[in-house]
């Protein structure tokens, strides 16, 4: 056994620990908690496997942007906690059987032998590029077309989530500097010239 | 080339063993005389009125979304900075077209008062 | 590695035109008054003309490869293209009335479904498990937003979770699938899965793949038992946004399956025309076995669509290109016809009332014998009575079952064809034989387009039945016949 494969298998157990952590605590902020550490390790399998700019980006990405927002979503909803755990225990059986059929299922049909599947060579390794060096060379040239997609995605994203969210509240005061710094002095002061107004036998 | 990753995999066994350590120093040493009144929570000297859970503003989310988006543009620089100078023109047009599209969504959230916080 | 050529850009440019067109509406919606919003509504039909009319001039006489494989233009991808251009535009056309009466008329409304029209014509022309996915993902993605377009409507919001979540598990289905297809062959290309499969090193792992990727698909295309999401998002959606996901949708879902069952994985055909025959006769029973018990009319549409995808389903089972061009045939007869059953529905809409009940129709024929003949026309089309588009869709789906030797699948869809015909009859029952409602004249919407545009499309159904022919012919030659 190498150093790495003790490595796999400290990360892969982590990673599989607190993925089971995540679906059955009860907190769920500290199932969130735990998606971060499923991530973390993750990461760092996927270095193990030399996919490095993966793994960056997974921690950049996921760790960093995907997982706050899944805490705001987390504070953001008013979870019962007690009839939650409820329903899960009251499916579980089920749902742990039906894993475990199709686990057997699977395994039967594609066979444990083909699971030590040698591995495509890395073509990374083979062109003697660097992985993220590789993977940017087919990103914008292979896959040129499905890399612009991803461009149209993320809009649709932010164009779904605008109207679904945005609220403009009516009756709020906020100061807006732009229109502050323009403000001259005609807009704020109108001199009028008018009458005095004393009425007879009244002292101003 | 994994090999280059070492020092992190220290940083990592440190930091773990450190937070790991920490925490269970602080139990097993600190002195625990709990009483409910020092468990409360403190609310200026009167009893606790509500949960300390608060829910957050849907406002929040959408600053989250919309910071995911551009988190994963930028993502996406990293490759293209590398290989740049390699590509050459097309990858200059293809991140030109990607920013373009990303830049007329931001054009929208601008315009639709998405960046404003009331 | 592919380099980048000009002549890409020749084959995709009805995309980039249509891609352009949505950026350009995008930033003058943004300018507008809400009460100028008609201009949106004419850009938006605009820009799809214009790019059907690039599709057509552009359409290839031989299949034409972009991006290394990525795209492929050929006359399948052309006809399901027009089709989905012209339904949306329909689609569009209905749904302004409805939208504007509750206030929901918003710039959105036109551009999530214009990005989910541009999701799908990436997806009819999907060469590669990438671009099939991400084309998918646009269209899926634009359309969990638009359910969720009345965010002050609970059951909308619940049809949104419900259609999000159920279509995030069939997206990790397909790419689960794609994952193990891509282990076994090691490409991603379809073209070159087809090549590779009969000499894979696990046959057993590309079958699963398989199984994945059927599972997949009878999601997207609401097949029993992958169709729990659909009377849900069907009622729950407002009545012009079903217009546009129950129509338009289907004829991508139709060019999804082709693309990846027949052209990546047609040498798998045995193991997933099995598939699909359980799926089909499954769809079939329940479809319209359960349609039979619904009072509002868009779930028993929904269930409608449920067994005609097993209608649809029949002209997949036996893998030839007979029984593809039956499949197409129906998939944009069907478009066609529930662009139109939705479009009544929104049609006789107002502010408050939804007219989504079938008893919402009883007596119509009173109120509006015109109407009453359209919605008439539309359910017998749907129910298949000759000589009306729906039964040509139909006798040719069966015909090309038979021809394929599955006698037995024909004869299962044609007695739950005759059960379906219980409930589509009943429709037609309540519009002329019933007291209606509400008295007097049936009050309709001031939108001229919208009942114009819907007259000639309820009618279209009859005379689309006597030229169904060179419809027909057209289909076939697309596929090499």
């Amino acid at each position: 056994m190498t150093f790495e494969l003790v490595c796999f298998y400290v990360f892969a157990a982590v990673a599989a620990a607190a993925a089971l952590a995540v679906i059955s605590v009860r907190n769920p902020v500290v199932a969130a908690l735990s998606l971060v550490l499923t991530f973390f390790s993750m990461a760092c399998v996927w270095l193990l496997a030399d996919a490095e700019f993966l793994a960056v980006a997974l921690v950049l990405v996921y760790v960093g942007a995907v997982m706050v927002l899944f805490l705001f979503v987390v504070m953001m909803l008013d979870i019962e906690l007690v009839p939650l755990r409820e329903t899960a225990s009251r499916f579980l059986p089920i749902g742990v059987a039906v894993a475990a059929v199709m686990l057997v299922e699977m395994l039967m049909l594609i066979g444990v032998r083909s699971l030590k599947v040698e591995p495509i060579a890395d073509p990374a390794a083979t062109a003697g590029l660097s992985n993220i060096e590789w993977l940017a060379r087919s990103l914008f040239t292979d896959y040129l077309l499905p890399f612009e997609v991803a461009a149209l995605i993320l809009t649709v994203g932010l164009i779904a989530a605008v109207p679904l969210t945005l609220r403009h509240r009516v009756g709020v005061k906020k100061q807006n500097p732009s229109r502050q710094v323009q403000v001259r002095r005609e807009d704020r002061l109108r001199i009028i010239k008018m009458a005095a107004e004393t009425k007879q036998g009244e002292s101003p | 080339m994994i090999s280059e990753y070492f020092p992190v995999l220290l940083f990592l066994a440190v930091a773990a063993v450190i937070g790991i350590a920490l925490l269970v120093l602080g139990n097993v040493l600190g002195p625990k005389k709990a009483v409910a009144e020092k468990l409360a929570p403190y609310e200026c000297g009167f009893e606790a009125f509500e949960d300390a859970r608060m829910r957050f503003d849907v406002r929040y989310y959408l600053v989250a979304i919309l910071f995911i988006l551009f988190d994963l543009e930028v993502a996406f620089l990293i490759p293209w900075a590398v290989v740049f100078e390699d590509v050459g023109l097309p990858a200059l047009v293809a991140m030109g077209i990607f920013l373009l599209i990303l830049t007329v969504g931001f054009i929208y959230e601008w315009k639709k008062g998405a960046l404003e916080w009331e | 590695m592919t380099e980048f050529n000009t002549r890409d850009l020749v084959t995709i440019l009805p995309e980039l035109v249509f891609l352009g067109s949505i950026g350009a509406i995008l930033i003058v919606d943004l300018f507008i008054k809400p009460s100028q919003r008609i201009v949106t509504h004419v850009l938006s039909i605009l820009a799809l003309a214009v790019t059907a009319g690039f599709v057509w001039s552009a359409a290839p006489a031989e299949r034409v490869t972009a991006f290394g494989g990525m795209f492929v233009v050929d006359m399948i991808a052309t006809t399901l293209k027009l089709a989905v251009l012209l339904t949306t535009a329909l689609a569009l056309v209905y749904g302004r009335h409805y939208m504007q009466e509750r206030k929901l008329l918003v710039g959105e409304f036109y551009l999530l479904i214009l990005f989910a029209t541009l999701g799908m014509l990436l997806l009819v022309s999907a060469g590669n498990l990438v671009t099939a996915y991400l084309g998918l993902e646009l269209l899926a993605l634009s359309s969990y937003a638009l359910v969720a377009l009345n965010r002050d409507s609970a059951i909308a919001a619940e049809a949104a979770i419900k259609y999000f979540v159920l279509g995030a598990l069939a997206s990790g289905m397909l790419l689960y699938g794609m994952s193990m297809v891509y282990g076994a062959t090691g490409t991603l290309d379809l073209a070159r899965i087809v090549a590779a499969t009969p000499d894979v090193q696990h046959p057993n792992l590309l079958a699963v793949g398989v199984v994945f990727i059927v599972v997949g698909v009878a999601f997207k295309l609401g097949a029993v038992p992958f169709h729990m999401w659909l009377p849900d998002v069907y009622h729950g959606a407002p009545t012009a946004v079903t217009t546009f996901i129950g129509s338009a949708p289907k004829l991508a879902a139709f060019g999804l399956a082709y693309r990846l069952l027949e052209d990546g994985l047609g040498g798998m055909s045995p193991h997933w025309s099995q598939m699909l025959a359980i799926l089909a006769v499954l769809s079939l029973a329940v479809g319209n076995l359960f349609a039979i018990a619904q009072t509002n009319l868009k779930r028993m549409l929904a269930y409608s669509t449920i067994s005609h995808v097993g209608f649809l389903l029949l002209g997949f089972v036996g893998a030839t290109p007979a029984g593809y061009a039956a499949a197409m045939f129906y998939a944009v007869a069907y478009a066609l016809t529930a662009v139109v059953a939705f479009g009544m529905i929104a049609l006789l809409a107002r502010a408050g009332f939804e007219a989504d009940e079938i008893d919402d129709f009883k007596g119509l024929n009173q109120r509006s014998p015109w109407y009453a003949a359209v919605m008439a026309t539309i359910m017998f089309s749907l129910a298949g009575v000759p000589p009306l588009f729906g039964f040509f869709a139909k006798l040719l789906v069966l015909k090309s079952a038979v021809d394929a030797g599955y006698l037995w699948l024909a004869i299962v869809a044609i007695v739950f064809a005759i059960v379906g015909l219980f409930y589509y009859l009943r429709v037609v029952k309540v519009m002329y034989f019933d007291d209606a409602i509400e008295g007097g004249t049936l009050v309709l919407p001031a939108d001229r387009p919208l009942r114009w545009v819907l007259s000639v499309n309820g009618i279209a159904l009859l005379g689309l039945g006597f030229a169904s022919g060179p419809l027909f012919a057209w289909c076939n030659r697309a596929f090499g016949l």
